[in-house]
């Protein structure tokens, strides 16, 4: 028994792309679910997907200029995703269109250049690298650029916390407290491009929004409190992240959807299972007796 | 004069549009502070969009609102709430948020704090909801609580836009009182009321909108009618300025 869980859980990771690969995962699993909770919490769910595509042209270019160099091509990300939110922001506010229709806009033409430039200059292997990673193909220095990606947004997240809450919760109130709420709104957008770039290298552009997102709309299936949301998320992205590592060294599996496919079936399983809002929570439906609720 | 050097929210010849239709012109007047003062009129009538500039939410077209009041002591409850109800929050934690004013955006809460939010929630008969969610209160209950935020924000200036709109009677005695309170401790408060019984109970001056104007009157000259929009009949002309 214990011969069998050394091999399926300890001996992996003699490999040191594995430790390598992990400690990446992980990293990310600290960062990305704490956003995906606030974009559940903000009804923009979908912006964590424009965002990855919007990213795309960046990292292609930073391809095209120095090959697959992960800070040239994070740089390029982070630029072209800044400058994609900031556009999007300027037609939305031109226009009065929806911001979220300004960013389908821009997000699917961002999707066609990033695809279109990557062709130009490499092959459909590196095509295929970009949009859905290599976890496993991670180096020391890729691992420091992930780790201090992530380090700096659960840093940021901590200092914007009580303004991001206020913010999800009543926009006006945060406006007639300062008259520099819309850095709130800056920053986060940012927080959201640097975690994605952070992320494709790992489970690729078109994937990585997978960790941000899945774990926040699992947890929604088990707390009704912010705390609780971001802690679940976090512990259910570590445990996908690193399952989904094992899984595709035992089974031979692509890495990248062998993580989102498990934090998917996490989701599904909440969604089945969880304590609030689920399909068992409906038929196991309970009230609290009235002289309990007042005595509380 | 000493009235109105005393004031802290001036509205200086306002001439006020939602995008090209205007909506009010020369509106004059100095708004009491310890006073609560009613905006009353028909729907449309301009008091939201009032209420809005005072806000600084809309810039007016010509003349200007002068308040001196720190922009982080004024609050404002809108008739359509931005509030999030489906956000997980408590009770205690949305009046908590109140004291960002005092607090800043990144200091935690002390013992003090939580004190101060107990003791709001207790005048305002809230206590009991301390941990319920915002999504399962009645529209009364969050009226309270938000109410107790503005109180543990410490507002000086507070502008309400029909707070008593789909609220338990129960809640309005308590809001009233606590109202009461809060302009005898100096708040200046504006309140968007549409019924009698209300306004008779709350104010203590008048300003009425109509036709694009506004005009201000005597509680005491509304009492003997049954509803605001009926004692407008007549058309508001020319600058008002002063309270009646």
């Amino acid at each position: 028994m214990l011969a069998l869980l050394d091999a399926w859980f300890i001996a992996p990771f003699d490999y040191g792309f594995m430790r390598r690969a992990v400690v990446g995962g992980l990293a990310l699993s600290l960062a990305a679910p704490p956003l995906g909770v606030f974009l559940v919490l903000r009804g923009m769910s979908l912006i964590g997907d424009a965002m990855a595509h919007a990213i795309l042209p960046g990292v292609a270019l930073g391809f095209l200029l120095a090959g697959f160099s992960l800070p040239v091509m994070s740089v390029g990300g982070v630029l072209f995703g800044v400058m994609v939110a900031l556009l999007a922001g300027a037609v939305s506010k031109m226009g009065g269109q929806r911001e979220d229709a300004a960013m389908a806009s821009f997000f699917i033409i961002s999707l066609a250049a990033g695809v279109m430039l990557i062709s130009m200059g490499g092959s459909s292997v590196d095509l295929t690298h970009v949009l859905f990673g290599s976890i496993l193909a991670i180096n020391s220095t890729a691992l420091l650029l992930i780790a201090s990606i992530s380090t700096l947004i659960v840093i940021t997240l901590a200092i914007i916390f009580r303004a991001l809450v206020v913010e999800c919760l009543d926009p006006l109130f945060l406006r007639g407290q300062s008259s520099r709420s819309g850095w709130v709104h800056s920053v986060f957008l940012g927080l959201l491009v640097l975690n994605l770039t952070a992320g494709f290298q790992t489970l690729g552009t078109l994937m990585a929004v997978g960790l941000m997102m899945l774990p926040a709309t699992a947890a929604r299936f088990w707390s009704k409190r912010l705390e609780g949301l971001i802690g679940i998320a976090v512990v259910l992205a570590m445990l996908a992240s690193t399952g989904g590592l094992l899984l595709s060294f035992h089974l031979d599996t692509p890495s990248g959807p062998s993580i989102i496919l498990l934090a998917g079936v996490a989701y599904l399983l909440s969604a089945l299972f969880g304590r609030y809002h689920s399909l068992a929570a409906k038929l196991r439906r309970k009230t609290t007796p009235l002289a309990l609720e007042q005595s509380h | 004069m000493s009235e109105r050097s005393s004031s802290r929210l001036q509205l200086h010849d306002l001439h006020l549009a939602q995008g090209r239709r205007t909506v009010l012109e020369h509106v004059d007047g100095d708004i009491k502070p310890g006073a609560i003062t009613a905006l009353i009129g028909a729907n449309g009538a301009g008091k939201s969009t009032l209420i809005q500039a005072i806000m600084g939410e809309l810039r007016p077209i010509s003349g200007k609102v002068v308040c001196t009041v720190d922009k982080a002591r004024r609050a404002w409850l809108p008739q359509q709430l931005a509030l999030d109800l489906t956000f997980p929050m408590s009770v205690e934690e949305l009046v908590m948020t109140g004291s960002w004013p005092s607090h800043g955006a990144m200091k935690g809460y002390c013992a003090a704090h939580y004190r101060k939010g107990r003791e709001i929630m207790a005048r305002l008969g809230i206590s009991h909801l301390a941990h319920r969610p915002l999504g399962e209160l009645s529209g009364g209950q969050r009226q309270r609580a938000l109410i107790g935020r503005t109180l543990m924000q410490e507002a000086e200036l507070l502008l309400l836009d029909e707070p008593f709109a789909n609220v338990d009677s129960d809640t309005v005695d308590i809001l009233i009182r606590i109202l009461r309170q809060m302009a005898d401790e100096g708040v200046t408060i504006i309140i968007v009321l549409h019924d009698m019984d209300h306004l008779r109970r709350l104010a203590d001056e008048v300003l009425m909108l109509n036709g694009g104007h506004g005009r201000w009157v005597a509680p005491s000259a509304l009492n003997h009618q049954h509803a605001p929009a009926q004692v407008v009949p007549f058309t508001l002309g020319g600058r008002h300025a002063g309270t009646a």
